[in-house]
């Protein structure tokens, strides 16, 4: 091992290894930030209970009120305490987006599996993604939610069929490289049926991709359930932070002082919980996909 | 495969994404469970006797077998015949067609703008690659990337419509203002800015970021080393060699935008009160006015098409290395 530092010095490709490792560092970092800001999210919503002072449905004070001791972010038109609302949202919103992202992940996997495991089957099934990922997306997405009826489970079901292409790219990508690597072409001419060598040999080579993705989804899955919310189609029984603002707009809390303590958190908890789902997945997508870790 | 089979490859499946969403408007409502007569005639049913119900039904086609109800709504949708709205009893043409100009408004103007931003950002900060500026602009690209979209106009009303009383909060006229000419122009334009920059704001990101990376990979270009080695002044390498190159593929995305960007005036619409196709979607959305709904979101979809038709067909024009 000691001949590979005293060959390392050369000037060029140990410039490129520096710029990669600090590259790595930066990525590293964001990573981090991502983790934080995601562990945080988690923890209040397992602790929702614990941490909120108030249940989110109690009529707790009176309506509009500005934030105080009792109420540190007022109270809503009904008087439901809005802190209490925003550390319950978080149970709503991780889980839809944390549920929908893993049943995209689950159906772009499979899709991705057998469209790269099978040429012929996976040119097709890749026109079928193509037509997805054209089809306007948030239309799409609310011409479902409006047949199919506000519950939660429908708006999980509606997110993770319109956000599994891309995964399904990405991972018969992946696939179609490994297909002709040498020891699978070994294990079939050895006699291993198809199923065996996908579930033996390329899926455990697809599974780490496949979380990296899942992270990033969950990013995209959160901000599709605020819309949704905000637009009246999100579960009325389970708020979420868009209802929070759904309600905040048809009570026109932006025309008032009150946008501060009733408009602003909801939106900076969507946006952190998405952009901390957002930089976890960039860096663990660029730890594990070889396509990126080349160039 | 050549251009031209190419090209064609490329129709066929944007009539496949027609047929599909024709068909899902088909479909959807016929599937859900309960009498597909509250979705497709908009009548109660419960409070119908038998008689009548029956006459609805035939009046409304469902009597016939499925494939005769699929080919006619199809016929419907070809005439350009979207039926009437359940709520306000007009033709649905009538209320598409004086929403467009509205939807087109906004969503023009953000794309120059958020062209001319997201190019000029994206350029300097591959210039400066590794940067200050690189690493802050790109920061803050991917928190607006997860900003919700109608939290951010809501917040620009807050500011600027309410704090600082700048600019109108809703409508794209001031209602009963009765104006002409040159204030109704102004009127107009006052109306739209917050809209415009809500939308502009949130597609800068997309074209910023496709404009960073193709300036990074024209610079390592043999051709920009050359300019330099002659001598040229690095502003002019970067004006005249490196941005005109970079800027083919940004076309594409910018084309692709504007087709999400109709998707997007739904949330931003909705908060503006603006009156434009989104708008009109939300509000047959609350008032289960399903033919209406149905309609704006054919009409999304084939503004997604065209502006992809507009892409496939401009990209060979500019870039004569693509041409075969």
């Amino acid at each position: 091992m000691t001949t590979t530092v005293s060959t390392d010095p050369e000037p060029g490709p140990a410039a490129v290894v520096r710029r990669g490792r600090r590259l790595r560092d930066h990525t590293t970092a964001l990573g981090a930030i991502g983790g934080v800001i995601v562990l945080v999210l988690v923890t209040v919503a397992v602790l929702a209970p614990v941490l909120a002072p108030y249940d989110p449905a109690e009529r707790a004070g009176t309506p509009f009120s500005s934030p105080s001791p009792d109420h540190l972010l007022g109270t809503n038109d009904v008087g439901q305490d809005l802190l209490s609302e925003m550390i319950y949202g978080t149970r709503v919103s991780l889980t839809v987006g944390i549920v929908a992202a893993a049943a995209a992940m689950l159906i772009g996997t499979v899709v991705g599996l057998i469209g790269g495991y099978f040429p012929r089957l996976g040119a097709v099934a890749m026109r079928g993604v193509d037509v997805v990922l054209i089809l306007p997306f948030l239309p799409l997405l609310i011409v479902l939610a409006a047949y199919l009826g506000r519950s939660i489970v429908n708006t999980v079901i509606i997110i993770a069929i319109l956000i599994w292409a891309p995964t399904a790219r990405v991972i018969r990508a992946q696939v179609l490289s490994l297909a002709n690597r040498d020891y699978i072409v070994a294990a079939r001419s050895m006699g291993a049926g198809h199923g065996y060598v996908l579930w033996r040999h390329v899926l455990p080579k697809t599974m780490l991709l496949a979380i990296g993705e899942f992270v990033a989804a969950t990013s995209g899955a959160i901000l599709l359930e605020s819309s949704l919310s905000f637009l009246g189609l999100g579960d009325p029984l389970q708020e979420s932070w868009g209802s929070t603002l759904y309600w905040a707009q048809a009570r026109g809390a932006f025309l008032t002082p009150a946008w501060k303590w009733w408009v602003l958190p909801p939106g900076l908890l969507i946006m952190f919980s998405a952009l901390g789902f957002a930089l976890l997945g960039y860096a663990l997508e660029q730890r594990i996909n070889p396509r990126l870790r080349r160039s | 495969m050549n251009a031209r089979r190419l090209g064609l490859a490329r129709l066929g499946q944007y009539a496949i994404v027609l047929v599909v969403a024709v068909s899902l408007n088909f479909a959807l409502p016929r599937l859900m469970p309960g009498s597909p007569l509250a979705l497709i005639a908009g009548v109660e049913v419960g409070e119908m006797s038998p008689e009548e119900r029956a006459a609805v039904t035939a009046d409304a086609g469902l009597d016939q077998p499925l494939v005769v109800q699929y080919l006619t709504y199809w016929k419907s949708i070809l005439t350009l015949d979207f039926g009437y709205s359940f709520r306000q009893g007009t033709p649905i043409e009538e209320l598409v067609l004086e929403r467009v100009p509205w939807t087109l408004l906004l969503t023009l103007t953000a794309l120059v703008v958020s062209a001319v931003v997201g190019i000029a950002l994206g350029a300097f900060a591959a210039w400066r690659r590794g940067g200050a500026w690189d690493v802050s602009s790109l920061t803050v690209m991917i928190a607006l990337e997860s900003t919700p979209q109608f939290w951010l106009g809501m917040l620009f009303i807050a500011l600027f419509s309410v704090s600082l009383g700048w600019l109108p909060s809703f409508g794209a006229t001031t209602a009963g203002a009765d104006l002409t000419g040159l204030a109704w122009l102004a009127d107009v334009a006052e109306h739209a800015v917050l809209p415009v920059l809500t939308l502009s704001i949130l597609s800068i990101p997309a074209v910023y970021l496709s404009m960073r990376y193709s300036t990074l990979s024209v610079l390592g270009e043999d051709y920009i080393r050359t300019a330099q080695a002659k001598g040229l002044r690095p502003r002019a390498v970067m004006l005249h060699h490196v941005v005109r190159t970079a800027l083919l593929p940004v076309t594409t995305v910018l084309a692709l935008r504007l087709g999400w960007a109709f998707g997007g005036t739904v949330v931003i619409e909705t908060v503006f009160s603006y009156p434009g196709l989104g708008r009109l979607m939300y509000d047959a959305v609350s008032a289960r006015d399903y033919p209406v709904m149905q309609a704006t979101f054919l009409v999304f979809t084939v503004a997604v098409l065209l502006a992809n038709l507009l892409a496939d067909s401009l990209y060979p024009r500019l870039d004569p290395r693509t041409r075969v």
